[in-house]
């Protein structure tokens, strides 16, 4: 008996230190030349704007944001099994503890979360993840250094004056057709 | 072959139960909506710089929360499968109840666990029980808070029960204004 429960217990801890859990970037390379999938890179540089006429805030604000990813899956109909194994697989990669999750809202067929990687006063990585069964999922990853809650308030004032390039969201168009 | 499959067993049990709410079975569910938050989100929420008062006294509120949980169903089967883990929970947790109301058809419970003093609480569970006509709602907010104090919260966030938890909390007869 003792022996059983020192197996178990040692199995438990190997599997929990062998996790080596693919993470939502690995995800992102894999999956982003595949069919069905969109993916879209976002520098700062979409935000056009004259650094000059930011408030000092905003301008910390705007170079902690250093990139955008985004990979979209459309479902068409046919694709109904891979939606359901894929939207699994990014949820279990969520799970991991590297993701922090800050809230979540769902109702089974759709969905989305919010979560971050580092510290709370310095986040490096936001991720969003957003599923619907009729349209697909999309996950965005907004990377930066040393984002915080005041950062992103503030980026949120500089979007609202900015002039935003329509370019760079171009491959969007292919979702509306 | 019978240690293996105990061990097996033993191991996906401790796996499973490690850190699990007993709640959280209900999220992913069909005809289940979810709203959750955690500790985290209100840590970030409450470092932001605020300017008026009522948003002031709103973070002061935020600082004190760790995990907010709504499950939300119009589906009957749902309903009685959450009134039955949440009576079972009520039995464990050593909650009081706070208060009851029953208002054309559908009844309001809800309990806490107090602090060190009465008014302040460290989880509050209500349960709206629609009775097939309207939403059952299971809400689970856990933290160290002043009842007092949930009124800013029912204001600023549209919950599904919002409406009904307002009514505890300006009937609650704790210590009024006092930290």
């Amino acid at each position: 008996m003792k022996i059983t429960i020192f197996t178990a217990v040692l199995f438990s801890l190997l599997l929990l230190s062998c996790s080596n859990e693919p993470s939502i970037q690995k995800y992102f390379v894999e999956n982003s030349g595949k069919k069905d999938f969109i993916a879209l890179d976002i520098s700062p540089s979409i935000i056009n704007i004259d650094k000059s006429k930011l408030t000092p805030e905003q301008q910390t604000a705007l170079n902690s944001f250093e990139k955008m990813n985004v990979l979209i899956f459309k479902s068409n109909g046919k694709n109904e099994t891979q939606y359901q194994s894929e939207t699994q697989k990014v949820g279990d990669i969520l799970k991991d503890e590297t993701y922090q999750e800050l809230m979540k809202i769902g109702s089974g067929k759709d969905g989305a979360s919010v979560s971050f990687v580092g510290d709370e006063n310095d986040i490096d990585e936001f991720i969003f993840f957003a599923k619907n069964q009729d349209n697909g999922f999309a996950v965005v990853r907004i990377l930066g250094n040393d984002m915080n809650p005041n950062n992103i308030m503030n980026m949120i004032g500089i979007l609202q004056i900015a002039n935003v390039d329509m370019e760079q969201l171009k491959p969007l168009q292919g979702l509306l057709k | 072959m019978k240690k293996i499959f105990l061990s097996l067993l033993i191991l996906v049990v401790t796996n499973v139960a490690f850190g699990q709410s007993v709640f959280d079975k209900f999220e992913d569910q069909e005809k289940i909506r979810t709203v959750i938050v955690n500790k985290k989100m209100f840590s970030l929420l409450s470092k932001m710089k605020v300017e008026d008062k009522e948003t002031q006294q709103y973070v002061n509120l935020i600082k004190k929360l760790e995990n907010l949980k709504v499950f939300a169903t119009q589906s009957d089967s749902k309903a009685e499968e959450m009134k039955a883990t949440a009576e079972k929970y009520l039995k464990t947790a050593g909650m009081e109840e706070l208060m009851r109301i029953t208002d054309k058809g559908k009844s309001v419970k809800i309990y806490v666990k107090s602090g060190a003093t009465d008014s302040q609480i460290k989880e509050l569970l209500m349960f709206v029980d629609g009775s097939g006509t309207e939403e059952t709602v299971l809400m689970s907010l856990t933290g160290n808070f002043d009842l007092d104090e949930l009124s800013v919260l029912t204001e600023k966030m549209k919950l599904p029960g919002g409406e009904d938890l307002k009514k505890a909390s300006k009937g609650s007869k704790g210590p009024k204004g006092g930290k």
